[in-house]
C-alpha cells in the first residue's frame, strides 16, 4: 500500500515533466515552423516615393560607397541602408546563388556583372527593370553589363575595361621607347622580349583559374579580329582568329618566353596588380584599378614611371574585354522600389566623379566621362576613350561557369603543350555547342 | 501483482525515457532527416536552376547520368588516388608517429605539444598557407631550392595538376596527422605493459612484437581511425578550395569528387544533378566504411578462431 502510494506520487510528477516535455516539444516545432523561407516579395513600382530600408551585398571592389556614398544617399532619399556588406568576388557567386534558391530577402541589392546579370537573370532571380527605370545618361556597354538577350536586370556601378599598363623604368633600361606602347603584336612582342632577362618578365597575365583562362582567350580572340558567337549565340571562337590569337598566346610562354610563367597559377586581377608593382614586370593587360596600385606608395612605380595605352592588336589595331559591374534587385525584396532608388543613386555624376578620383575606375556616365576634372583626375580615361573605338566585349552568358571551365581545361593544356591550339579549341566548341543547346532551346 | 506493478512501471518509465528524448531524436530528424530526404527528392528531378522553376520528374535519369559522365568518372579516379593516399599513408604514418612518441625520450612532452600545432591551424588557413609555400614567384620551396642549387628556374607547382594534386595530399596529411597520432597515442597508451615484457622475456622481435601485440591491441581504434579518415578523405573541400582559387585546378587536376559535386550544385546550379552526386558520395561512405568494417570484422574472427 505504502509502495502504491510512493508510485502514484512520482506518477504525478512524471505526469507534471510528461507535461512540461510536450509543451517544449510543441514549441520547439511551432518555432521551426515559422522560419520556413518566405516566398512573397514585393513589386517594382515606378511611382510613389520609396521608403524604409535596404540591405546591400556588394564584392570588396569598392569603398567609396561605404565611406560616402550611404550617407549621402540616406540624407538625399531617407531610406536607411540597414546593412552594406561585401565579400570576396570569387565568393560571392555561391552566396548568392544560396540566397536565391532559399528566396532569402535578407538583401535587397547584389552586385552583378555581365557573367551573374546573363546566369541570375535567366534563373528567374534578378528584377528585370523597366526603360524608364534606366537614366539616359549610361554609356551602353556599361548597360551591356546588367543586360541579358534585351532584358536589363541592373544598372552599373562603374565601368572596367582593359588597357596596357608598363613599367617606364625598365623600358628605357631595355632601349625600348618608354613613351608609347606597342603600336602592334609583333612590336609588344620584340619589346617583351628586350624586357625578359633572369627572374624579369616582359609581360604576366592571370590564367590560373577558370574565369582568367577565359579572359585571357578572349582578348587574344578579340585582338585576332575573332568573336565568340555569332548573333544567334553559334559558337563560333575555334575559327582560324581564334587559333592565331591562342597560339600567339602559347608562343609568349613558350617560344619567346617572355611570359612570368607563375600567370598560369595567378588567380585574380589583383594578385597580376601586386606582381607588376614589385617592378620585376614589364608589362600587363589590366582592369583600371590597376592604376592605382601601381602609383601606391607601397609599390615600385610612380605616375611618371606608369605607362598606359591601347592593347597591342594581332589582325586589328586594339581590342579589350569589359569588366564591368553594376548593382541588380533580389527578385525576393521587399522593398523593391527602395533598391531602384540606390541602384540609381550610384549612377548620379557625384557618386560617379567620386569613384573615378578615389578608387580609378571608369564611370557609367556620359557626362563624367567627358568632364576634364575626372580626365585630369585618373589620365587612364584618356586611353579608354580612345579604346571605344576599338571592339570591347565580355559575352557574359548563363553557361559561364561550365564553359570557363571546359575552356580553361583547354587552354592550360595548349598553354603547357599537352595539344594544340586547334585541337584546344575544336573540343572547346563542342562543348560550348552542347552548352547553348542546353539553355538555350526555349 | 507485485510483478504486474513492477512491468507497468518498467513500460511507464519507457514512455517516460521516449518522451523526455523526443523532442531531441525531432529535431535531429528535422536537422538531418529533412536535407537528406529534400537531397533525394530533389536528385529525381531536373531541378537547373538556369533551364526555369519547372522541375520535372526524371526518375532515375540523374544517376544514370552519373554513370556515363566522364567528369564523374575522371574525379572518382582522383579521390581514389588521394583517398588512398591520405587515409591508408596517413593512418600508417600515425602508427609509426605514436609509437615513436610513445618511447620514453627526452624532450617527448615538447614533441607530443609540438605534434597538435596543425591541428590548432584553422583548414583555410592551412590551405592559404601550403599556396603561399608552393607559390611559384614568392614561395619559399622555390627560393630554397634555388638556394641549393636543385633548380635554376622557379618551378610552378601549382600550375600543374598532378604537382597540385601531390601538394593537397601533402598539406591535407600534414592537417590530418594530429588527431591520427593522439588517436593511436591512446590507443597504445591502453596496452598494459605486462605484454611487451612478456614478449620480450619469450625473445620477440620488435616486429614479431608490433605484429602480434600492438596491432591486434589497437585495432579497434584503428578501425576507427580508418573509417574516420575515409570520411575525410572523401569530402575533402576546404583546402582544394583555398589551393586552387575555389576552381578545382589547374586543368580540374584537385577536382575530386565532392568538390566536383560543389561545382555542379552551387558553380553550375543543377542542383538535381548535384543531389544525385551527393547521394552517391553518401553510398560511397558507407560502401568504404563497411569494407573497413567487414576487413576488422574478418581480422577478429580470424584471431578468434586461432585462439580456440
Amino acid at each position: 500500500m505504502e509502495t502504491s502510494r510512493a508510485t502514484n506520487k512520482a506518477l504525478s510528477r512524471r505526469n507534471l515533466f510528461q507535461l512540461g516535455g510536450i509543451a517544449a516539444g510543441a514549441l520547439t516545432l511551432a518555432g521551426c515552423s515559422t522560419t520556413s523561407p518566405q516566398t512573397t516579395s514585393g513589386t517594382l513600382q515606378s511611382s510613389g516615393k520609396p521608403s524604409g530600408q535596404i540591405s546591400i551585398l556588394d564584392d570588396n571592389t569598392n569603398m567609396v560607397f561605404k565611406n560616402s556614398t550611404i550617407k549621402a544617399f540616406e540624407q538625399k532619399t531617407g531610406i536607411k541602408v540597414a546593412t552594406y556588406q561585401q565579400g570576396n568576388f570569387n565568393d560571392l557567386h555561391d552566396k548568392m546563388a544560396t540566397m536565391f534558391a532559399a528566396q532569402d530577402s535578407s538583401f535587397d541589392v547584389v552586385m552583378t556583372w555581365a557573367g551573374w546579370s546573363a546566369e541570375f537573370g535567366q534563373a528567374g532571380w534578378l528584377e528585370e527593370l523597366t526603360k524608364s527605370d534606366v537614366p539616359t545618361d549610361l554609356i551602353q556597354p556599361a548597360l551591356d553589363a546588367v543586360s541579358w538577350r534585351g532584358k536589363i536586370y541592373g544598372l552599373p556601378k562603374f565601368v572596367s575595361v582593359q588597357t596596357m599598363f608598363w613599367n617606364k623604368d625598365l623600358y628605357t633600361k631595355a632601349g625600348a621607347d618608354p613613351a608609347a606602347a606597342p603600336a602592334n603584336w609583333d612590336e609588344f612582342v620584340q619589346t617583351a622580349k628586350k624586357l625578359t632577362s633572369g627572374d624579369q618578365f616582359g609581360y604576366a597575365c592571370d590564367m590560373g583559374n577558370p574565369a582568367g583562362a577565359y579572359q585571357n582567350f578572349l582578348r587574344m580572340l578579340l585582338l585576332s579580329g575573332g568573336q565568340m558567337y555569332d548573333a544567334d549565340y553559334n559558337p563560333t571562337f575555334a575559327s582560324d582568329a581564334g587559333v592565331e590569337g591562342l597560339t600567339k598566346l602559347v608562343e609568349l610562354l613558350q617560344v619567346h618566353k617572355v611570359m612570368d610563367p607563375s600567370s598560369l597559377q595567378i588567380t585574380n586581377a589583383s594578385d597580376l596588380a601586386d606582381l607588376f608593382a614589385r617592378g620585376k614586370t614589364g608589362s600587363v593587360f589590366n582592369w583600371p584599378f590597376q592604376f592605382a596600385v601601381a602609383t601606391a606608395s607601397t609599390s615600385k612605380l610612380t605616375k611618371d614611371t606608369l605607362g598606359n595605352g591601347l592593347i597591342p592588336g594581332i589582325s586589328v589595331r586594339s581590342a579589350s574585354i569589359d569588366g564591368s559591374e553594376g548593382f541588380a534587385i533580389n527578385k525576393y525584396s521587399k522593398n523593391k522600389q527602395a533598391a531602384l532608388a540606390w541602384l540609381q543613386f550610384v549612377t548620379t555624376g557625384d557618386v560617379q566623379m567620386q569613384i573615378v578620383e578615389k578608387e580609378g575606375w571608369f564611370p557609367v556616365s556620359k557626362t563624367v566621362l567627358n568632364d576634364p576634372a575626372a580626365i585630369a583626375a585618373l589620365p587612364v580615361l584618356t586611353t579608354y576613350k580612345e579604346s571605344t573605338k576599338y571592339v570591347t566585349k565580355r559575352y557574359g552568358t548563363p553557361w559561364d561557369n561550365e564553359f570557363d571551365l571546359a575552356l580553361s581545361v583547354q587552354v592550360i593544356n595548349a598553354m603547357n603543350g599537352k595539344t594544340s591550339p586547334k585541337d584546344a579549341l575544336t573540343t572547346a566548341q563542342k562543348t560550348a555547342q552542347d552548352l547553348v543547346k542546353k539553355y538555350l532551346k526555349s | 501483482m507485485a510483478g504486474t506493478l513492477v512491468e507497468k512501471s518498467r513500460k511507464r518509465d519507457l514512455r517516460f525515457g521516449l518522451m523526455l528524448t523526443a523532442p531531441s531524436v525531432i529535431i535531429i530528424l528535422m536537422l538531418l532527416g529533412y536535407p537528406m530526404g529534400y537531397a533525394i527528392f530533389m536528385s529525381f528531378h531536373q531541378w537547373n536552376d538556369k533551364l526555369g522553376a519547372d522541375h520535372q520528374f526524371i526518375g532515375l535519369n540523374n544517376y544514370g547520368q552519373l554513370i556515363t559522365d566522364p567528369a564523374v568518372w575522371a574525379a572518382m579516379e582522383r579521390t581514389a588516388y588521394f583517398s588512398v593516399i591520405t587515409v591508408v599513408g596517413g593512418v600508417a604514418l600515425a602508427v609509426i608517429i605514436a609509437i615513436l612518441l610513445n618511447r620514453k625520450f627526452r624532450g617527448r612532452t615538447l614533441a607530443r605539444v609540438l605534434l597538435l600545432v596543425p591541428w590548432a591551424v584553422p583548414p583555410v588557413v592551412n590551405g592559404i598557407m601550403w599556396k603561399l609555400i608552393f607559390d611559384g614567384s614568392v614561395g619559399i620551396v622555390n627560393t630554397i631550392l634555388r638556394s641549393l642549387g636543385l633548380i635554376k628556374e622557379n618551378i610552378q607547382w601549382l600550375a600543374d595538376p598532378t604537382a597540385a594534386m601531390n601538394i593537397l595530399i601533402f598539406a591535407e596529411t600534414w592537417k590530418l596527422l594530429p588527431f591520427l597520432c593522439l588517436l593511436m597515442l591512446a590507443a597504445l597508451q591502453g596496452i598494459p605493459e605486462s605484454i611487451y615484457r612478456a614478449a620480450a622475456i619469450d625473445g620477440a622481435d620488435a616486429w614479431n612484437t608490433f605484429w602480434r601485440i600492438t596491432l591486434p591491441n589497437i585495432r579497434g581504434p584503428l578501425m576507427f581511425a580508418l573509417i574516420v579518415q575515409s570520411m575525410w578523405s572523401l569530402k575533402v573541400f576546404d583546402t582544394i578550395y583555398v589551393l586552387s582559387g575555389g576552381s578545382g585546378g589547374p586543368v580540374s587536376g584537385t577536382t575530386t569528387i565532392n568538390f566536383l559535386d560543389y561545382i555542379t550544385t552551387f558553380s553550375n546550379l543543377d542542383r538535381g544533378y548535384g543531389s544525385a552526386m551527393a547521394v552517391g558520395i553518401m553510398l560511397l561512405v558507407l560502401i568504404v566504411s563497411a569494407f573497413w568494417i567487414f576487413v576488422f570484422g574478418g581480422f577478429s574472427r580470424k584471431r578468434r578462431e586461432a585462439n580456440g
